[in-house]
C-alpha cells in the first residue's frame, strides 16, 4: 500500500467486512436466546452451553482445515477446469491442495503487514458456518448429547457447509460453471444444507419424550419463553443484515477485472462478482422480510412463534436472487416460501414422526430449497458469474442461471451435501451409544444436577431475613 | 524469538517482511499443538459428560423432581 487511494480502499475493505463479523454475532445471540426460549425449563443450561461450545469447536476447525477446503475444492475436484490459472492472473498460492493460501500453516493466517482482507474475510466465513451449525443446534435440543452434538457442528460448520461454498459459491466454483447455479445470500449454501443435514440427523436422533400420543399424534411443545424467541428472532434479523453485507465485495472496478478495455465501472459485487449494489439488497432483505411475516402471520393464524419464525424464512426463501431481484419479486417469493415451509413441517412431522423442536428443518431447509429452485425460474438467463464474460474464462462458458441447474444445485445442497451426511455420522454416532442422552436424563431435565447442587444455597438465599 | 526488533529497518527494508509475529517459522509446531488441544478437549469433556449423566440414571430422579429444586426469592 504505498499510494493513497490504493491503501483506503484496502483499509476500507477490511474495515467493511470486520463490522460484518460483528453484526453477524448478532446471530449467534438471537440462535442462543430463541433455542433457551423454545426448551423447557429443566434444560435450559443445558441448551445455551450447547449453542454456545459450537463457537470454539467451529472456530478452531474452520482455523485448521474449513478454510482451507473452501479454497481448495471449488473445481470438484476433477469436475470442471480450474481458472485459476497463470493466464488469468488469478493463481492465489498452488501446491497444498488447490491454492495453499488457506493452510493453517501459511503466513497470511495470522497478523501479517502486507495483508488486510485475509483475517476478516476467514472471519466472515467462519461466521456463517457458526449459524450452519447453530440452525441444526435448534432442532436437536433436549435430547442430544454435547459430544455428539460438538461433532456434528463440526461437520457442518467446518466440512460440508464448506465443500458446499467451494463449489457454488466461489468464482472457481463447479457448479456456476456446469449447473448456472447462482444463490448470492445463500438460500442453499447455508440454509438448504443446514436444514437438511438437521433432517438427517432428526430421523436416527428420534422425537423428544411425550412428543407423539400413543397413536402417533404429534403434541405441541411450544416455546417456553416467548420474550426469549421474539428478542431471539429479531437480533437473527438484525445479524442477518450483516450476513447480507458480508456476502458483498464492497468496491470493485469491475471494466478491468472483465477485460473491458478503457472501462472503468466501480460498483459493488455479489460473491460471484456480478454488480448489484448494498441498497437495492437492502431493499429486498426487508420486502422479502415483509413478505415472510405477512404470510407467516395468516398460514399460522396469527401464532406468534411461527410468525417471527416465517419472516427469517422469507428473507431466507428469496435469498439465492436477492442481488437481482425487484423488491415486489422478493416480497412475494418470500410468500411462496413460507407456505410451503410451513405446510411441509406439518406433514413430515406427522408422517414421518419428526420432532423439530424449532421448526429449523422447514425454516431454513423447505424455505431455502424452494428458494433456489424459484431463483433458476426468476433469473433464467443471467450470467451466473462475472467471470463468464470477456478473457476471464479460458474454457467453455460458465452456464447461465437456468431451472433444472439451479434445482439439482437445490438436491445437492439439501440432500447430497445436507441430509445423506447428517443421517450417515448421526447413525455413526448412534451406533457407538453417543448420540442420545439417556431416558432418565431426559426425564429428569439436562440441568438436573445442576440444579441440585445449587439447591441448598437457593434455598437459604430464599429463605434468608437478613 | 522476537521477529522485529527495530520497526524503522522492518518498515524500511526493500522489501517488508509480511509476518510479524513471534517464532515465524515455527507454525507447523503450533499447529500440531492446537489440534492435540482440540482432540484431547473432545475426549475430557466426553467423559465429564458421561460421568455426569451416569449420575442422574443411578439417581432415576422422577419427572417432576426438578421442581423442588426452583426457589425464586
Amino acid at each position: 500500500m504505498t499510494d493513497q487511494l490504493g491503501a483506503l480502499t484496502s483499509i476500507f475493505t477490511e474495515f467493511y467486512y470486520w463490522v460484518t463479523v460483528v453484526l453477524m454475532f448478532l446471530i449467534h445471540v438471537g440462535f442462543c436466546m430463541y433455542e433457551v426460549g423454545a426448551s423447557r425449563y429443566k434444560h435450559h443450561q443445558h441448551t445455551l452451553m450447547k449453542n454456545t461450545m459450537l463457537i470454539p469447536l467451529v472456530t478452531v476447525t474452520w482455523f485448521f482445515f474449513g478454510w482451507w477446503i473452501y479454497w481448495a475444492f471449488p473445481t470438484g475436484p476433477g469436475l470442471a477446469p480450474s481458472i485459476m490459472t497463470e493466464s488469468t492472473g488469478l493463481v492465489l498460492g498452488g501446491g497444498f491442495g488447490g491454492n495453499d493460501l488457506a493452510n493453517p500453516t501459511n503466513a497470511l493466517m495470522a497478523v501479517n503487514l502486507n495483508d488486510h482482507i485475509m483475517g476478516v474475510f476467514w472471519a466472515a466465513f467462519l461466521l456463517f458456518s457458526w449459524t450452519a451449525a447453530s440452525i441444526v443446534s435448534g432442532a436437536v435440543i433436549e435430547r442430544i448429547t454435547t459430544f455428539a452434538f460438538g461433532i456434528l457442528a463440526i461437520a457442518i460448520g467446518s466440512v460440508f457447509w464448506t465443500i458446499d461454498a467451494s463449489w457454488g459459491w466461489h468464482f472457481d466454483g463447479w457448479m456456476l460453471k456446469i449447473l448456472g447455479y447462482h444463490d448470492a445470500y445463500a438460500s442453499g449454501v447455508i440454509h438448504a444444507i443446514a436444514g437438511g443435514f438437521a433432517l438427517g440427523v432428526l430421523i436416527v436422533l428420534g422425537p423428544r419424550i411425550g412428543k407423539f400420543s400413543s397413536s402417533g399424534e404429534p403434541r405441541n411443545i411450544g416455546p417456553r419463553n416467548p420474550w426469549l424467541v421474539t428478542v431471539g428472532l429479531f437480533l437473527i434479523y438484525t445479524g442477518f443484515w450483516g450476513f447480507y453485507a458480508a456476502c458483498n465485495v464492497p468496491i470493485y472496478d469491475l471494466g478491468p477485472e472483465y477485460g473491458m478495455e478503457g472501462v472503468t465501472f466501480f460498483t459493488a459485487t455479489n460473491i460471484y462478482l456480478t454488480p448489484t449494489t448494498l441498497s437495492g439488497i437492502t431493499m429486498n432483505f426487508l420486502m422479502s422480510l415483509s413478505g415472510g411475516l405477512l404470510a407467516g402471520y395468516v398460514i399460522s393464524k396469527g401464532d406468534p412463534f411461527w410468525t417471527y419464525s416465517s419472516g427469517l424464512a422469507g428473507i431466507i426463501c428469496a435469498s439465492a436472487g436477492n442481488d437481482l431481484y425487484h423488491p415486489i419479486q422478493s416480497m412475494i417469493i418470500g410468500m411462496i416460501g413460507v407456505v410451503i415451509a410451513y405446510k411441509m413441517h406439518y406433514w413430515v412431522e406427522k408422517k414421518y414422526k419428526i420432532d423439530d423442536a424449532v421448526g429449523a428443518v422447514a425454516v431454513h431447509g423447505y424455505a431455502g430449497f424452494v428458494g433456489l429452485v424459484i431463483c433458476g425460474f426468476v433469473l433464467n438467463g443471467y450470467p451466473s458469474s462475472g467471470y463468464s464474460v470477456g478473457a476471464m474464462w479460458d474454457g467453455t462458458n460458465y452456464a447461465a442461471i437456468n431451472p433444472l441447474g439451479m434445482f439439482i444445485g437445490a438436491i445437492i445442497m439439501f440432500f447430497v451435501l445436507g441430509m445423506l451426511p447428517g443421517y450417515i455420522i448421526a447413525k455413526v454416532l448412534n451406533g457407538m451409544g453417543k448420540l442420545r442422552i439417556p431416558r432418565e436424563v431426559e426425564l429428569a431435565g439436562l440441568d438436573y444436577t445442576i440444579m441440585e447442587e445449587a439447591k441448598e444455597d437457593e434455598k437459604a438465599v430464599a429463605s434468608a431475613s437478613r | 524469538m522476537a521477529t522485529v526488533t527495530n520497526w524503522i529497518d522492518h518498515l524500511s527494508a526493500s522489501e517488508v517482511q509480511g509476518s510479524v509475529y513471534p517464532g515465524v517459522g515455527s507454525e507447523g509446531v503450533l499447529v500440531i499443538i492446537a489440534i492435540l488441544i482440540w482432540v484431547g478437549w473432545h475426549v475430557i469433556s466426553s467423559k465429564q459428560e458421561d460421568g455426569k449423566m451416569n449420575e442422574i440414571v443411578r439417581k432415576r430422579p422422577s419427572s417432576n423432581d426438578w421442581k423442588s429444586n426452583i426457589t425464586d426469592g
